[in-house]
């Protein structure tokens, strides 16, 4: 009788072993794109694709010898668009309308990949490290995400053979369809940091602009929101709540996020100020947005994850506390 | 004209909405108020205003459906089928109005065509899982922005999915 646990472990053994084995290894690789492109120098020309749409930037991103991060993107077709990044502070600029977005953060760092997120990961893809292919004239391994449900999208990233960084992020639906892809055309990794290089072309331009001023009276908070989830999509689970305020708006807006350790849903609920739909539903490539209203609330759900998912999240929004906002 | 708008605002009783329906089958001038009404409540309800030219496209559509009339009544039932037919062509302007507030306003005709077909379904009774998606118009940067900086997917992409948010720049500025 005593044997048998033991005849079991013994041929589960392999299986596990196997099992593990493979989700390590695609671990390791996500670990690995996380940092590389957090810490490497490198730039290049990417090809943005979503529905039946391309467009072409330009980015270039370094690692100073403090490890401050300085990123440059500059969309290369139509009109022209400037996101530049230093650590945490986000900076659009969009010439065309002589408007400046700007999102900064506390001391709250970018969002690294923490060992709880990547077990996340493994509980809800079965990651697999496939072939090799080759993108932008490297080399690079495929990995692929494929979600145990439809409450999330499959993602198959080619990460570069020796750095690991990601020379292409395709999001795929169930279907399979290609929702949105992220893909180098033309890349130099390595060279040393250079400031002009990640410096915008319109920092002096600029002065006279229309400022978002979320910049300045940005202020996130974790907050207990008095709002919960009565029905949370199987995955996900809360990765951040706090309360922040966006330019122009008096009130200060409650934001949740959950995640299932890659894809991210956010809410975001407001009083009600103007007039606004009372329901909608909106993409921009893999990204679902979705609002509706909550008795006197605004909601609005977005997340890179099937807009079943976003609905759900939105739909089974309750205020419990009294401290809702 | 107060007629016409308290026929809008359903406040006739039978008889007095078919005169005003008669009088609007037979005059331009009115049938012009009747759709600026309309127009100003969307516009009131913030609701996207129809593209010019929608009525007479609208119309042509109506036109070109079969036409299902019992042969040759008397006046008072053809005016009872002219009314609800009215009816049926204002909730298809509600629903078209609808769907067009939902999709593309560059959306090809084809949605047109549906909508009078679809005519006795009340726009506020479709449930969520029927709203339709449309492409991001730009409304939405300042959410998209605050939420990717959470989203892991930039820590593995770096700073390439806020393409997202100056991408519906472009679609927000062509309107």
């Amino acid at each position: 009788m005593r044997a048998w646990p033991i005849v079991i472990l013994v041929l589960a053994a392999p299986v596990l072993a196997a099992e593990s084995g493979v989700t390590e290894d695609g671990v390791t690789w996500l670990k690995k794109m996380a940092t590389a492109s957090r810490q490497l120098n490198y730039s290049g020309t990417f090809v943005y694709r979503y529905s039946n749409q391309t467009e072409t930037s330009r980015i270039v991103h370094y690692v100073n010898q403090a490890g401050g991060e300085f990123e440059k993107m500059e969309t290369l077709d139509g009109p022209a668009r400037e996101v530049i990044r230093t650590n945490d502070q986000v900076i659009c600029y969009l010439p065309e309308s002589r408007t400046v977005l700007i999102e900064k953060r506390g001391k709250r760092r970018f969002p690294a990949l923490v060992p709880e997120q990547l077990t996340g990961v493994a509980d809800n893809y079965v990651i697999s490290v496939t072939e090799t292919d080759r993108v932008a004239g490297h080399e690079c391994r495929v990995i692929l995400l494929a979600p145990k449900d439809k409450m999330r999208y499959g993602h198959r990233f080619c990460a570069e053979i020796a750095s690991g960084l990601p020379l292409r992020a395709r999001t795929v639906n169930e279907k399979n369809e290609l929702l949105e892809s992220f893909a180098f055309t033309e890349l130099t990794i390595g060279g040393s940091f250079n400031r002009d290089r990640v410096r915008s072309r319109y920092a002096a331009k600029s002065k006279d602009w229309r400022v978002d001023h979320s910049a300045f009276s940005i202020a996130e908070t974790p907050a207990e929101t008095g709002w919960v989830l009565t029905q949370q999509p199987a995955g996900f689970r809360k990765l951040t709540e706090l309360t922040r305020s966006f330019a122009g708006r008096a009130a200060k807006v409650s934001h949740i996020v959950y995640s299932d350790g890659l894809a991210a849903v956010s809410v975001f609920i407001e009083p009600m100020t103007k007039t606004r739909p009372l329901q909608s539903l909106s993409h921009q490539g893999a990204v679902n947005i979705y609002t509706r209203t909550v008795s006197d609330y605004m909601v609005t759900v977005l997340g890179e994850a099937p807009a079943t998912t976003v609905m759900q999240i939105a739909n089974s929004l309750e205020l419990r506390g009294a401290q809702g906002r | 004209m107060d007629k016409i708008s308290a026929l809008m605002d359903g406040e006739l009783d039978d008889r007095q909405a078919r005169e005003q329906l008669v009088r609007l089958k037979q005059d331009d001038e009115l049938i012009g108020y009747w759709h600026a009404f309309h127009v100003i409540g969307d516009a009131l309800r913030g609701e996207p205003v129809l593209s010019q030219g929608f009525n007479r496209r609208l119309s042509d559509r109506l036109n070109g459906e079969p036409t299902v009339l019992a042969p040759q009544r008397r006046a008072v039932k053809r005016m009872t089928t002219y009314a609800l037919s009215a009816a049926a062509s204002v909730s298809a302007v509600a629903l078209v109005g609808w769907i067009a507030f939902v999709s593309n306003p560059f959306a090809p005709q084809p949605e047109l065509a549906k909508a009078p077909a679809a005519a006795t379904v009340l726009p506020s009774a479709a449930p969520p899982a029927q709203l339709a998606s449309v492409p991001s118009d730009g409304t939405m940067n300042e959410y998209l922005i605050a939420h990717q900086g959470f989203s892991p997917s930039t820590s593995i992409q770096g700073v390439a999915p806020y393409i997202r948010t100056v991408s519906g720049v472009r679609q927000d500025k062509g309107r």
